[in-house]
Parts: C-alpha cells; structure tokens; sequence
C-alpha cells in the first residue's frame, strides 16, 4: 500500500513531497515558536507566492505501512490520481453520512479555521434536527456545505462574472471582481453563501488592536488576501470552495480530514474506482432539494 | 406651490439632504457593517427603495408616453413634469442600488464583465439606455426654453442654462418656431415609442431580477414583473396626481379637469393591480406550499403586520379611493389620495423584497445561524434608516430646485415677448 501511495504521485509529484516534508518541519516549529502572524504580514509583496505556501497548513504525510486501510489515505490516493487528470476530467464530489455524524460541529470549526472566516461567515454550518418526542426521540445533524451544484443557480445571476464554475465543477468566486451585490446570496436554494459583513472578532471588545490570528490573511483560491477594512475578502460574497487551495496541493478539504467520525467524504465521482463512487452508488443515497434540478455534488447517506 | 412653503420645504430637504451626503460618505469609509442586513436577509431596505424609485421612475415615464406617444393631449401640461420625475426618480434608484454594494468601486466591472445571463446586468444596460432617451426627451420639449433663459440670465445661472441648452438657438419667427415646435413633439414621440419598451424593461426586468429566483417561491412566479409594472403605473399615476394638483397652476380653467383624469388613471392602475395582488395571493394560499404560505403568513400576520394592512391596504389602496369617491370636486384631496398612493408604495417593495428572506430554505438552518450577520430577522439600522431620509430629501431638494429653475410647466415665449407674435397664436399642438 505504501509502495501504491508513492506511486501515485510519482514524476513531477515526488520531488515536491519531499520540499514539502521539509517545509512542513519548519513550518511546525514556526507554529509553536508563535511568530507565524508577524512572519506573514511583514513579508514583502515579492515574497507573495511563499506567503500562500506559509499561510497554508499541510498535513503529515502518512509513512508507509502506517494506517494504509484508513479512508482518509484511500481518499487522498483517490484525489492525487484524479489530479493527474486534466481539470475538466475531474469531478469533485463529497459525500456526508448522516447516521455517522454525532453532530460536533469540528468541522464547521476547522473551516472556520482554515479559510480564517470571520465572526459572521460560514461556509458549513450543522443543521440539527429532533425528530420525535419522547420517549421515542432522535436528534439528526446535517452539514451543509456549499452543494457545488451541476447546474449552479448562484453563477447564472452574477451581474459581473465573479462568481461561476470551474472545469472541475467547483463553484468559486473572484474576490477581486466580485461588486458585493448580493445577488448569488438570494439566489442559492441551501443558503451555501454569506457576504462577509467586515465584522472581527476582538473588535470592539476593549482591545486596541486587532488579535494577530484575526491578521493572518487567508489563502483561499491559491491567493493571499489581508483581511483589513473594505478590503476584499470584506464586501464579497464568500463560500464553500471544497478547499480548493488544498486540493490543488493534494490534501482533501479540512473538514473531510477533521471529521471525528469519518462521516464526510470526498473524491472524484468521475473515477469509478474512488471511494466516493462507491458511496453513492448506494440505495440509501440523497441529494438536498433535488427537485430544483441542481443536480448538487454534495451527496447525503441517510 | 405658496413661496413660503417652498422655501420652508428647501431648507428642510437641504438640511436632511445634507445629513443624506455624509451618511452616504461614512457608509462608504465604513463599509456594509453599518446596516443591519444579514447574509439570511441580504437585501432590505436600500434595495426596497431602489425597486420603488425604479418603479416610481418607470411610472411616471409610461405616464408621460400616455401623453406624448399615445396622444393623451389633454395631459399635455403635465408631460414635463412626469419626464423629471422620471429622471429623478431613477437617479436615486440607482444611487440607492449603488451604496448597497459591497464594493461601490467596482461597480464599472459590469462593463469590463458583462454577464449575458445575468438580469442585474441586462438591467443596468437598460437604465443607461433609458436614461439617456428619458434626457434627450426632456432636452427636445425644453430646449427653446432653456436657449431663452440662456440668453435672458447672468453669471452662474447662465453658465448652468448654457451648458443644458448644448448651444441650441431659438427660432425667431412664428413659422420658423412652430416647426421647431412641432419637430420636437415629433422627436418626442419618438423617443417615446422607443423609450416604452426601455421603460418595460427596466421595471418589468427589475421585476424578473426576482421572478427568476427558482430558490424564493414568493418572487418565482411570472405574474412577479407584471405586478412591478403595474404597480409602477400606479406610483407614476399617484405622484403625478400629487404633483400636479399642488405644483401645476391652479388658477387655470382645466387644473381641476386635469387633476380628475390623472386620478381616473390612478384608480385605473390601482384596480389592475389589487386584482393580481388578489390572484397571486389566492393562487399562492391554495397552492399550499410551506415556504409560500410562510411568506404571506409574515406579510399579513407576522411582526411587520402593519407594513400590509396599514401601509399597502390603507394608505395605497384605500385611501386614494375614498378620496376620488367621496371628493371628486376637490383637487386638494385628490392631490392627497395621489400622495397617499406614491408613499404607501414604499410598503408594497418592502413587503416585495423583505419576507421572502424570513423562511429558511433549509428546514432548522435558521436554529444554527447564530450570528447577528446570519440571522433571519431584519430590521433597518438607524444609519439605514438616515441615509434612506437622507436622500430621499436631497432628491426632493433637487427636484425642488428643479421646479424653481428649469421650465416644468411654462411655454416661454421668448421671440413673442419681445416681438408682435402674440402667445395665443401659437398653436402648440399643432
């Protein structure tokens, strides 16, 4: 299985694991040492394209032999061969276990904390749910990412092109082009869009200066953006991009990866050997307000 | 209009018009967070009143072809007077829609990007292109009279009436100013006629930004950009009504005759559109479906109850009924009823816009939206709210200054007042 891993990312993928694994080692101690924030503000605009490396987390490589059975690593297999794929070929679906999820909400916080969203932006929010009284009572909690639906009603409306899909059908926005209409936000059926308001969460509160966590700029879409006053991110409708910045670097999207009970997936429906592909190949498999023809890729196991 | 009055009503809309430019600067410096929008409610008060003053616009632009296209002459004296407001009325339209972008600056990315699928695009395609034939029209019925004024004015007031007039020179004899007359009804008419699809598209398209919401059950519906068009109608016929009773010459034979038809108009409109408020509303509460049931039950039962049953029941439709019922003879209350219709309106586009944002399309997605940015209610911030005053007031103000300075309602008869050619000689309708 090992031997498998290696392989897949194998020619142009190996050397940049191997910076990789090197980087990772800096950047973990530059974590702890707590000077991440200074680090990245202060670097000059040349630096830019390093900031987005720094400014995204990578996850450890798995060693060979270690925990190979693991969904997580079979998904990352999944997508390292599918980004071997031209972009177009690959279709990037997620598939979420309701009957697994206990409802944690970890990965609402990871996105949170991943694409550094502030207090008012949410990309996926855990719906819960009771069902019966008692004594015969349940609860039901649904993760509502963006649905990257096939036929997106959110990208026909914009009035300026920020907002559409790409080859691989995720559906993205242009920060630097988007006017901040709101107009995507009303059209999408599963509420999937927040406009981000320009609110922080240590404003106001008796502190002077924004916390440095609040500064560190956010590297969605392979871009760094400062989040500062007027500046987009702030003014733009923000989403769910299923961690595209991740995907493009072969890691599978942060709530995926921090899912405590292994209940959301993600891969490539369009490789019949994906874990995914098997998944909703299932009976008990559903889709979020299908009858709107959407067509999401967000499938749910009920 | 009294002079008092109207330097009361100056001072007033300058004051407010002023607190209205600097609200508008500090919502610029900073930012969306001044609203009390969410991203569950993303749209409320400042694109309620950008749709009433497109539609106000629209109206009263429609109302004008009426005279100029449709050959209502009997009308005639309040033609300029609806192509003004029509100006106005967009112009704060789309100052409204502007300020509630998220990055007003970025707004010239619909040139660059167009988006041919987009009815927010199209629309603003068409505001530019009717703007433009709403101008040029008020330029061909005032040009002579602006010239006058050019030439009978001194320092600042000239160089403004120059630079309105674009060098136009007035004819100097009756045959010569008669053509010049009667070509430019003609070019009016036919602005006209292009400008009455324009006029459809800009308010029945504003009407389609929302009818094409396939996620909204209350907005997607076909009979949605009728309902804006008519009701359009219905706020160009009542300001029209208002205007015209307070503003035109009362002294004249035919003012009330005039205030009577364009309060016919009025209750014409008014009946087409309570009929498909009645038809969407029946059809929506025997169709049943949960979200569609959820908006009207917000509408008529809900928290803002008052916005329907006070604003949209009494004010526009009540009112001006009981008033051309019971005081037809009265230009005053028809006047009135005229204002009570172009300000309940007001309500009929928060009650279009804001409900349809109370019902979660998801099922409980309402009970884990916590953040104030999330929520599902909405109510205006007082910035909001001040800004929202603020430039209505200017838009008054400048309509104001308008009234007073540009020739809404008087022929000047420049060549006659110092010539032979006696005023009555010449027939304007000729």
């Amino acid at each position: 299985m090992g031997k498998k891993l290696k392989g897949v990312p194998s020619g142009e993928h190996s050397p940049g694991m191997e910076e990789r694994r090197a980087f990772l080692k800096k950047f973990v101690s530059t974590v702890f040492a707590g000077v991440l924030a200074p680090a990245i503000l202060n670097a000059a605009p040349e630096e830019q394209a390093q900031s987005v490396q720094q400014v995204l987390p990578e996850i450890p490589e798995p060693e060979p032999g270690e925990g190979m059975e693991n969904p997580v690593f079979q998904m990352m297999r999944d997508l390292r061969r599918a980004l071997q794929k031209p972009l177009e070929e690959r279709r990037w679906i997620m598939v979420i276990d309701l009957r697994k999820c206990v409802g944690c909400n970890a990965c609402t916080v990871a996105c949170i904390a991943e694409n550094r969203l502030p207090p008012g932006v949410v990309y996926r929010p855990v719906i819960e749910e009771e069902i019966g009284e008692y004594p015969n009572v349940t609860r039901r909690f649904i993760p509502r990412p963006c649905m990257h639906c096939e036929h997106p009603p959110c990208t026909p409306v914009c009035p300026v092109k920020a907002t559409y899909q790409r080859a691989d059908g995720i559906v993205v926005v242009d920060y630097d082009r988007c006017i901040g209409c709101r107009y995507c936000l009303t059209a999408c059926p599963y509420n999937a869009r927040t406009f981000d308001f320009g609110e922080f969460y240590t404003e106001d509160r008796g502190i002077h200066s924004l916390m440095p966590y609040e500064q560190v700029p956010t590297g969605e879409y392979n871009k760094v953006h400062e989040r500062t006053r007027n500046e987009s991110p702030v003014g733009n409708a923000r989403k769910c991009h299923f961690c595209v910045h991740r995907i493009e670097r072969g890691l599978l999207p942060q709530c995926v990866v921090t899912c405590i009970g292994r209940a959301t997936y993600f891969g490539d429906r369009n490789d019949p050997h994906s874990l995914v592909s098997q998944l909703i190949a299932r009976p008990n498999i559903m889709q979020l307000k299908e009858e709107l023809g959407t067509h999401p890729k967000v499938y749910y196991l009920i | 209009m009294a002079h008092k009055t109207y330097k009361w009503l100056t001072i007033l809309t300058g004051i407010l018009g002023t607190i209205g430019v600097a609200s508008v600067i500090y919502r610029l410096i900073a930012g969306m967070k001044i609203t009390w929008l969410s991203s569950s409610v993303p749209w409320g008060m400042w694109v309620a009143l950008y749709i009433y003053f497109i539609g106000l616009s629209a109206g009263s632009f429609l109302f004008s072809t009426l005279i100029y296209v449709f050959g209502q002459k009997e009308l005639e004296k309040a033609g300029r007077l609806a192509l003004l407001s029509a100006v106005l009325a967009l112009v704060a339209g789309l100052f409204f829609v502007w300020i509630d972008l998220g990055h007003p600056f970025r707004i010239i990315n619909i040139a660059f990007h167009w988006n041919s699928s987009s009815v927010l695009a199209w629309e603003i395609l068409f505001y530019v292109f009717y703007i433009t034939c709403v101008f040029a029209e008020l330029w061909f019925l005032m040009r002579c009279d602006l010239a006058y004024m050019r030439d009978q004015s001194h320092g600042f007031k000239k160089k403004v009436y120059k630079l309105l007039a674009l060098g136009w020179q007035c004819p100097t004899t009756i045959g010569s100013f008669r053509a010049c007359h009667s070509q430019s009804l003609r070019v009016t008419a036919i602005l006209g006629a292009i400008g009455v699809p324009l006029a459809i598209g800009v308010h029945g398209g504003t009407g389609a930004i929302f009818a094409v919401v396939k996620a909204r059950p209350y907005w997607y519906s076909p009979i949605f950009p009728i309902i804006f068009l008519v009701s359009a109608l219905v706020s160009g016929a009542g300001l029209m009504t208002f205007l015209y009773a307070f503003l035109g010459d009362k002294k004249a034979p035919d003012h009330h005759r005039i205030v009577l038809k364009l309060s016919q108009w009025l209750m014409l409109f008014l009946g087409v559109d309570v009929l498909l408020m009645i038809t969407e509303l029946l059809v929506g509460i025997y169709g049943s479906i949960p979200d569609h049931i959820a908006v009207w039950n917000q509408i008529m039962f809900g928290e803002y109850w008052y916005v329907f049953w006070i604003g949209q029941m009494g004010l526009t439709v009540l009112t001006p009924i009981l008033f051309f019922v019971l005081k037809k003879g009265s230009t005053f209350w028809m006047g009135m009823g005229g204002l009570a219709v172009a300000t309940g309106i007001i309500s009929v586009r928060f009650n279009l816009v804001i409900p349809a944002f109370v019902t979660p399309p998801i099922p409980h997605l309402d009970e884990v939206m916590n953040h104030i940015r999330l929520s599902f209610e909405y109510f205006p911030s007082p910035m909001e709210w001040i800004s929202s005053i603020g430039i209505i007031a200017l838009v008054v103000f400048f309509f104001l200054q308008a009234y007073k300075f540009l020739p809404v309602f008087e022929h000047y008869k420049p060549h006659l007042m110092q010539g032979t050619i006696q005023a009555k000689e010449v027939n304007y309708e000729a």
